[in-house]
């Protein structure tokens, strides 16, 4: 079909990928180059080249504290998100338990329902029964917002996989767990893998939840960057920024390569 | 019945997740934000938003900005979504990752990025100034035009992909068969992909309307205080004012809205399904 | 003026060539199939006729006019796709339209009467309205057929239309595709990898191989007479046997490795060892003959295995250490291990050139 698309069209169609791929990358590689600025101002083109940004997130007790903080809360969410939703997938897939539809239309739903109202609710019911926010509340809110995703990378893999390869374990002599651990898990290992690496993905990213339930003990790395961006912007945010990026554009490959970022993202 | 034990349990933590971290928070909300202080139902919270010339100027902006926004979105992301599913696999696989990594950035370092190109001395001001087209010293923060701009780069992917997974499903076939009936190659685009592309479009559109009505961060830093938005708002009066109920009625006002006009889109959606 | 024309057309997918240097011209009013094993390039040929590939070389011509570098709405042609490829968003009538509406030809009246006309030649003129998803198999095969000859293209092109359907329907349609082409007398390329259905269907069988025509001709000629080895293997059960020929009073004979021998029509002036090859039709089984009738030259096989198929038996016979092939009617009964005669008329062997 391709082949018989016109000449005009196709250079037309040249011209609007180039356009696209500027504008949804072009903010990005600002960012990237701003980092490397040499000056005292935000400034893009940078002004001369140097890493002396780099060094001031580096040897920054707020930045460094903020990033702990972050990767403290993305490890703890990695691991309750992709265990809850492994397990939630598995259930899904099989479809016995009753009302399996409606069941995976609720626990999809915080990809549908807007973050803001979710996050509210959270600091609202927070304050209520346990008072102040904490890094708990930060678990639990990141969790629920990873969980779909785990859900639906795992079930990606699930679909294609054979249904009847658990019954065939049972006729092997394996009892429900240890058919659940030796077959379903291994089958299922490239869903939950990438699974994981989402939720770490978000909870590392994540700003709505976080910007509702921060404290002063709980800064992630994104909420001081933006509180940065409202008050004093400095080149640091760039290099913060980009550090950040660069953890995403590494995700993404390993995504790529565990599952296949075309499965993800269809 | 012990096939269905082993279920429940193996769901039960996600169960317990889903009421804490996600039911009862949503519920809250909904009876928060009709309720007064002694728990009686009154509607007085979401009356003082609607009677408000303040808030409803709120509220418009954010339904004028998302449907713009959803608009560019298909406008930009149906020739995407096509070229993506009839080209190589190779230029599929490497757009689809341009496309997820501002996906999948944290929106503080996207729209970051876009306040360096548009403010004072970016580069999309000074461009339009060297163009003669605008005053030096041009910004283009605090406009309309830069959170358009923000969101629609962060928003635009899911159209594409909701595009996408439809598109890749029509039959290469039915292109060439309207080509051999007399259809050029942008009338067979016009008459036979975008009408089977609707659902998808549809989709994609439900998705970034939503989507653009609730964000807030993007539209705070590159818009700033003078042009609030509905998610905005909540933002400010639950954690500057500190007024709940009245942030919850503002949720309720957003969800409905949403709602209100989702539900007949969504009847289109079912009737272009056929 | 030939309908369709074409010189010396070649072509490549990046470095494999999947047609090589063929040329072809198809009479007005003709029905040419296309036959041939799965790669052997003839759906791609029917889609350069169409325009949907480009040629890498050579020259195609559609009713005299040069159309090797024309998109396919320019080309005055129609086809119907193996999957039918009806537009899911319009009704039937729409589709059958839709050809019409695109080449600008006639008011929208006349289109919808000339739809309805082609749909009433097809039986289904009282499913206008319908959605092609609500419609069986074999209904949406016709639909997609009316489309076709609704617009009387110069070339109706037929890519294994018949494929998708059961055994029974693909004989009715067969039979109609016959009618339709009689009524319609449209010029006509079939593509199909069975070659009973392009026997059947065509007034000539084009037999492709590895991009290159391997023979041509009328079905009969064809069948009868394959000149190569994957000619007549390809054209129905065939029984090959290497042998020895010599030559022999008029014709010649064929040595088989226990010697026997077989007498052809043929004429070989050299001996030399050949594939010669009869149908398995051509062979008539009789009972193990007398010392009388050994004394003729019989030729004597041992029943390896039989088969039922109903009206007939198949026979896998052992004659001389080759394995063939021959029918019986079901009357006749042999058991595994059985000597039996063979008859076969000189005139049903022939000598394959490789």
């Amino acid at each position: 079909m391709v082949e018989s698309a016109p000449t005009s069209v196709r250079i037309a169609a040249v011209i609007y990928l180039v356009a696209i791929v500027a504008f949804v990358l072009g903010p990005l590689a600002v960012v990237v180059g701003v980092s490397f600025t040499a000056g005292d101002y935000i400034t893009f083109p940078p002004q001369g080249l140097s890493l002396r940004w780099y060094e001031a997130v580096l040897s920054s007790s707020v930045y460094m504290g903020a990033a702990i903080t972050s990767l403290k809360l993305a490890v703890v969410v990695t691991i309750s998100a992709t265990i809850i939703g492994a397990s939630v997938a598995t259930v899904i897939h099989r479809g016995r338990l009753p009302g399996t539809s409606v069941l995976s239309a609720l626990f999809l739903a915080p990809l549908v329902l807007p973050t803001i109202i979710f996050a509210l609710g959270l600091l609202i019911f927070w304050s209520a029964y346990f008072g102040r926010t904490s890094f708990a509340a930060l678990w639990i809110g990141h969790t629920v917002i990873a969980v779909p995703y785990v859900i639906r990378t795992t079930l990606a893999v699930l679909s294609t996989s054979d249904r009847y390869l658990e019954e065939a374990a049972r006729t092997m002599g394996a009892g429900p767990w240890k058919a659940i651990l030796h077959v379903v898990v291994p089958q299922a290992m490239p869903g939950i893998a990438a699974g994981a690496f989402f939720a770490f993905n978000i909870s590392f990213d994540e700003a709505i939840v976080s910007l509702f339930l921060r404290s002063p003990e709980v800064i992630t790395l994104p909420i001081q960057i933006y509180t940065q961006l409202e008050y004093s912007p400095d080149p640091s945010i760039a290099a913060a920024s980009a550090l950040m990026i660069g953890l995403t554009v590494v995700l993404i490959f390993v995504i790529d390569r565990v599952l296949g970022i075309q499965r993800v993202a269809g | 019945m012990n096939k269905l034990r082993t279920d429940l349990l193996i769901a039960a933590p996600g169960f317990l997740l889903l009421m804490v971290g996600f039911l009862i928070p949503v519920a809250g909300i909904l009876l928060l934000g009709v309720r007064d202080a002694n728990g009686v139902l009154t509607a007085t919270h979401l009356s003082r938003f609607l009677t408000d010339p303040f808030y409803l100027e709120i509220a418009w902006r954010t339904v004028k900005l998302s449907l713009i926004i959803t608009a560019l979105c298909i406008v930009a992301g149906f020739p995407l979504a096509y070229i993506m599913a009839r080209g190589s696999a190779r230029l599929r696989l490497w757009l689809i990752i341009s496309i997820t990594l501002p996906l999948m950035t944290s929106v503080v370092v996207r729209t970051f990025g876009w306040m360096v190109l548009l403010g004072r001395g970016g580069l999309i001001p000074d461009t339009l100034n060297m163009l003669g087209l605008v005053r030096r010293n041009y910004s283009l923060m605090q406009t309309e035009t830069a959170v358009v701009l923000g969101m629609t780069q962060v928003l635009f992917p899911f159209m594409v992909l909701s595009i996408l997974g439809v598109v890749m499903r029509i039959d290469i076939r039915l292109e060439e068969a309207s080509r051999v009936m007399g259809c050029t190659f942008l009338k067979s685009l016009r008459l036979v992909v975008l009408p089977l592309a609707i659902p998808g479009v549809i989709a994609g559109s439900l998705l970034v309307f939503t989507l653009s009505a609730s964000y807030f961060i993007t539209p705070s830093l590159l818009g700033g205080a003078r042009l609030p938005v509905l998610a905005g708002s909540i933002y400010e009066t639950a954690t500057r004012t500190l007024d709940w109920p009245f942030a919850a009625a503002q949720s309720i006002i957003l969800v409905v809205g949403v709602l209100m006009l989702l539900i007949p889109y969504a009847r289109l959606s079912r009737r272009a399904n056929g | 003026m030939n309908a369709v024309q074409l010189d010396n057309i070649s072509k490549s997918f990046g470095n494999v060539q999947v047609i090589k240097n063929i040329s072809l011209s198809i009479a007005k009013g003709e029905f040419v199939s296309l036959l041939g094993p799965s790669g052997c390039g003839k759906t791609t040929l029917l889609r350069m006729i169409a325009g949907l590939e480009g040629a890498t070389s050579g020259t195609i011509h559609i009713g005299g006019k040069d159309s090797t570098r024309l998109p396919p709405e320019l080309r005055d042609i129609a086809m119907v796709f193996q999957s039918y490829a009806l537009l899911p968003h319009l009704t039937v009538l729409e589709n059958v339209m839709f050809p019409l509406r695109m080449r600008k030809i006639g008011n929208r009246a006349e289109q919808r009467d000339r739809a309805v006309a082609a749909l009433k030649l097809v039986q289904l003129d009282h499913l206008t309205d319908r959605r092609p998803r609500a419609l069986s198999g074999g209904q949406q095969q016709r639909v997609a057929v009316a489309r076709a000859v609704v617009s009387s293209p110069q070339v109706l092109l037929l890519d294994e239309p018949l494929s998708n359907l059961d055994a029974r329907l693909r004989e009715s349609m067969q039979e109609e595709l016959i009618l339709l082409h009689r009524q319609t007398g449209l010029t006509t390329v079939f593509v199909t990898h069975d070659q009973e259905e392009a026997l059947s269907l065509s007034d000539r069988v084009i037999l492709l191989n590895g991009g290159r025509i391997e023979q041509e001709g009328a079905p009969k000629a064809l069948y009868s007479v394959p000149r190569t080895r994957f000619a007549a293997s390809f054209m129905g059960s065939t029984n090959l046997i290497d042998a020895e020929l010599q030559p022999h009073g008029d014709g010649a004979r064929a040595l088989l490795s226990d010697g026997q021998v077989l007498l052809l029509r043929a004429k070989h002036s050299a001996k030399k060892r050949a594939t010669i090859m009869f149908r398995q039709e051509d062979a008539i089984l009789a009972p193990e003959p007398d010392n009388a009738a050994l004394s003729r030259g019989a030729l004597i096989a041992s029943v390896v295995t039989q088969i039922f198929l109903g009206a007939r038996t198949r026979y896998v016979l052992d004659l001389g250490g080759h394995m063939i092939r021959c029918l019986a009617p079901a009357g006749q009964f042999y058991a595994v291990g059985d000597k039996v005669e063979l008859k076969i008329s000189p005139d049903s062997i022939h000598v394959l050139e490789d």
